[in-house]
Parts: C-alpha cells; sequence; structure tokens
C-alpha cells in the first residue's frame, strides 16, 4: 500500500496517511483482511510523529475500514469495498464543498435526509 | 517438444544411457563367472552383509539408471533452469551417472568368481574413492558438452529508461509497505522447534541450541513486511531486528518481475547466491533490484510493481541532488 504525505500541505498529515488507504481500497490494491504496518514502522518511515500515524488510523476505524485489533495490528475489515471507500471520498467531497459554500452542519445534515427521504 | 528442448533432455540423459549401456556390456562379459548370488551390500569395513540374485541386480541397476535419467531429462527440459544453474544440473547428471555406473560395475567385478559366501577380500574402500573421482571427471566433461546446447538464458529486462516511475510533487514523503505472508512459515518454525527440543534432550544441547535459536528468528519473521521509503527498501520481522535493508545508496534500479524460487534461488527462505540474493517465499512476483556491484536483490511481495515504481522515483530523487 502506498502512503503518501506533504508537509506543506495544508490537510492535516493523519488525514493525508487515511487518505492513502481510502485511495488503496477504492483503487482495490488492498484487499480486506491485509494488514497496514504497524504505527511505529509507518511513522519512521514517513518521518511523522507516531501519534500523527494513530490519528489517521483511528479516523479510518470510525469509517469502517479498518479494525485495529489489539497485539494484532491494523487490518482492512471484511466490508471494505472499493465502493464503500469511494463513498466515503464523496462524502468528504461534499462535506468540504458545504463549508466552502459556508453552510451549517444543521443545514447540510437537513439535505442528506431530504435525499434519503425522496 | 522443441528441437532446443530436445537437445537439452537428450544431452541430460545421455550419461544415464551411456552408464546402461557400458554396465550391461560388462556384465554380458563376467556373467558367466558370476555366482547365482551376489554380494551387494557391504559394512563401513567391506565386508559383504547383504545379498541378491544376479538377475534381481540388473533389473535394479537398469531401472534405477533408467529412472534417473529420465528424472535428469524431465527437469531438464521443464525445471526452468536458467544460464549457469541449467549448465551446472546437466553437468552433475554426468557426475552422478558416471560415479553410480561405477559403482554398479565394482560390486559386479569383486564378485567374479566368487564362492557362495561372498568375495574374499570384501569390497576394497578404495572403489568408492575411484567412483568420486570418475565423478568429478565425467562432471566436468558434463560442463564442457553443455557449451554444444543452447542454454535457456535468463527472462531480465533490466532496461532502465523503462522503469515505471511514480508522480510524486516536491517536498511529498511516499512509503510503500506491503505484508509478505508465508504460509509455510509456521510450519517451519515447529519443526525447527520439535528438532531443537530432541536433539537437546536425546543428543547435545550444542546443536539443539542453534536449532531453537533459528525457530526463534524464523518465528519473528513469520509475518515479514517489506518497506519502501526514503531510506531504501527494509524487510524486517515482528522485531525491530533482526532486518535486512538495502539502502537507495547501493541501488542502481528496481524491477517487477517473476522469480523462480528454486531455479534462481535454490529454495525458500533469505537466499544468497554468487549472483543475487533475496528475501523468498515464494515463485512469482518480485521486486528485483539490481544494485550497483552488479548482483541482483530480489524479495517476493505482492503488487511489487508499486514498490518498484517508487524506489525508480526515489532513485530519482536522489540522483537530481535530493
Amino acid at each position: 500500500m502506498l502512503f503518501r504525505v506533504d508537509p506543506t500541505s495544508t490537510v492535516p498529515l493523519g488525514d493525508q496517511i487515511a487518505a492513502s488507504v481510502r485511495r488503496a481500497v477504492a483503487e482495490g490494491a488492498v484487499a480486506p483482511g491485509e494488514r497496514l504496518p504497524a504505527a511505529r514502522v509507518l511513522a519512521e518511515s514517513l518521518g511523522v510523529n507516531v501519534h500523527t500515524v494513530l490519528r489517521g488510523y483511528q479516523r479510518l476505524r470510525e469509517e469502517g475500514l479498518i479494525e485495529l485489533r489489539r497485539g494484532r495490528g491494523a487490518a482492512i475489515t471484511a466490508g471494505a469495498s472499493p465502493q464503500r471507500a469511494r463513498l466515503l471520498e464523496r462524502v468528504r467531497e461534499a462535506v468540504a464543498d458545504a463549508r466552502d459554500l459556508g453552510m451549517t452542519e444543521d443545514e447540510l445534515l437537513a439535505l442528506v435526509r431530504g435525499e434519503l427521504d425522496a | 517438444m522443441t528441437s532446443k528442448n530436445l537437445g537439452r533432455a537428450t544431452l541430460a540423459a545421455l550419461p544415464f544411457v551411456l552408464a546402461l549401456l557400458i554396465d550391461l556390456t560388462l556384465y554380458a562379459a563376467v556373467e558367466d563367472r558370476l555366482p547365482d548370488r551376489l554380494a551387494v551390500h557391504f559394512d563401513a569395513g567391506g565386508t559383504a552383509d547383504g545379498y541378491t540374485g544376479s538377475t534381481a541386480y540388473l533389473l535394479y541397476a537398469v531401472l534405477a539408471l533408467l529412472a534417473l535419467g529420465a528424472l535428469w531429462a524431465f527437469i531438464a527440459v521443464s525445471g526452468k533452469l536458467h544460464g549457469r544453474a541449467h549448465r551446472w544440473f546437466t553437468g552433475g547428471g554426468f557426475g552422478v551417472a558416471a560415479f553410480l555406473g561405477y559403482l554398479l560395475v565394482a560390486v559386479l567385478f569383486v564378485n567374479v568368481d566368487a564362492p557362495e559366501g561372498g568375495p574374499a577380500d570384501g569390497f576394497p574402500l578404495r572403489h568408492i574413492a575411484v567412483a568420486l573421482g570418475a565423478a568429478a571427471v565425467a562432471g566436468a566433461l558434463g560442463l564442457l558438452l553443455t557449451r554444444l546446447v543452447p542454454v535457456p538464458e535468463d527472462p531480465r529486462d533490466g532496461d532502465s529508461a523503462v522503469r515505471e516511475r511514480i508522480t510524486l510533487a516536491d517536498g511529498e514523503v511516499a512509503s510503500w509497505a506491503r505484508g509478505v505472508g508465508a504460509w509455510w512459515a509456521p510450519i517451519a518454525v515447529l519443526v525447527f522447534l520439535a528438532a531443537g527440543v530432541t536433539v537437546g534432550r536425546e543428543q547435545s544441547w550444542f546443536v539443539g541450541a542453534p536449532l531453537l535459536l533459528l525457530a526463534l528468528v524464523t518465528a519473528t519473521f513469520c509475518r515479514p513486511h517489506v518497506t519502501v521509503d526514503r531510506r531504501g527498501l527494509t524487510v524486517s520481522g515482528l522485531l525491530p531486528r533482526p532486518r535486512v535493508r538495502v539502502p537507495l545508496e547501493r541501488m542502481e534500479g528496481a524491477d517487477s518481475r517473476p522469480v523462480n524460487a528454486l531455479a534462481e534461488f535454490g529454495g525458500w527462505g533469505y537466499r544468497i547466491r554468487p549472483e543475487r540474493s533475496g528475501v523468498i517465499t515464494r515463485s512469482g512476483e518480485a521486486i528485483v533490484i539490481s544494485l550497483r556491484n552488479g548482483r541482483e536483490f530480489a524479495v517476493t511481495v505482492r503488487d511489487s510493481a508499486t514498490g518498484a515504481a517508487l524506489l525508480n522515483t526515489l532513485l530519482d530523487r536522489q540522483r537530481a541532488g535530493g
């Protein structure tokens, strides 16, 4: 799995790490069950703080793309399909666009609810 | 079968056929002077302690040489051996055929004119030495003969101009990591562990302890992972050490190509060969790094194309003065 971070970017490094994994899942480069490198190893490799990597991993766990198991490290979940990763990517874009437009959280949620009820 | 393959198979089987013909001729020459029961097994001192009928002996000899000849011909054609490995394999066949052919005849000749109880002077052990000498001479001859048939060449593409790259922005840091699952590694650990404990308890812990150490090292490498980053390529196990690292400074370029564990590396695990070394868990796709000293380092890993492309990108960046 290819991880890439750009320290000059305004996007937090942890989010960039999460985006790398999301992209790999979306492109089908990794399959469910695949293990991610240990946070310590990846942090050394990229030259970032280990907590930064853990923040990225935590984010992926909340999205249901990876599971973190004590002693066994991080692994891609069984439900992490390319479609799911692409959907997450689009949700992120929608949220970013809504912020750019100056929409509030409630306004965006109302839009999504309206779409769900339609 | 192509004519090239036919040539290779013929050359590989040739020594066994020759040994068979020579043995049969010599058997026919001394047949009348052989006892019904041949002494065919001898103890360390050369005294006969096993016997078999002369017809059965002939049958065994013919079958053994034919089977080995067929095996050698088969591997020469379908064993995927290239270049030097193929030459040594065929040459080795000449050595094996000479060794076996000589011993089979030597056993016949010590039985000539022997009484039923076995040859009086047993089996002089110098025959073993002579057989080894014959094997060395025949092997060398076989190596020379392999120059007559075209040897399959290594299918290697080392053209750095067409090596893949990954587009990286200035200042962007990239790292590629991938697990290398080896299904047989846990089995190997158990085997080493069992062997270490058994040998240690039954024989000596001087032999058992190194086996246990081997089990421990293999255990940490049960699920190794490969990392490609600004430092180079690293293969590491569960713990930070031991690990295998090839720094970028030692690399010329990287390719993704299929490797054959047996033909190119002579087996599985951490392999060191005259021209290449590598961490080989299976045959199949691998990152193959051309080193500056002319050697190669290979790691069998899936999605090797991405890993190799990142290495080439990082090498470009380093050459550009990064």
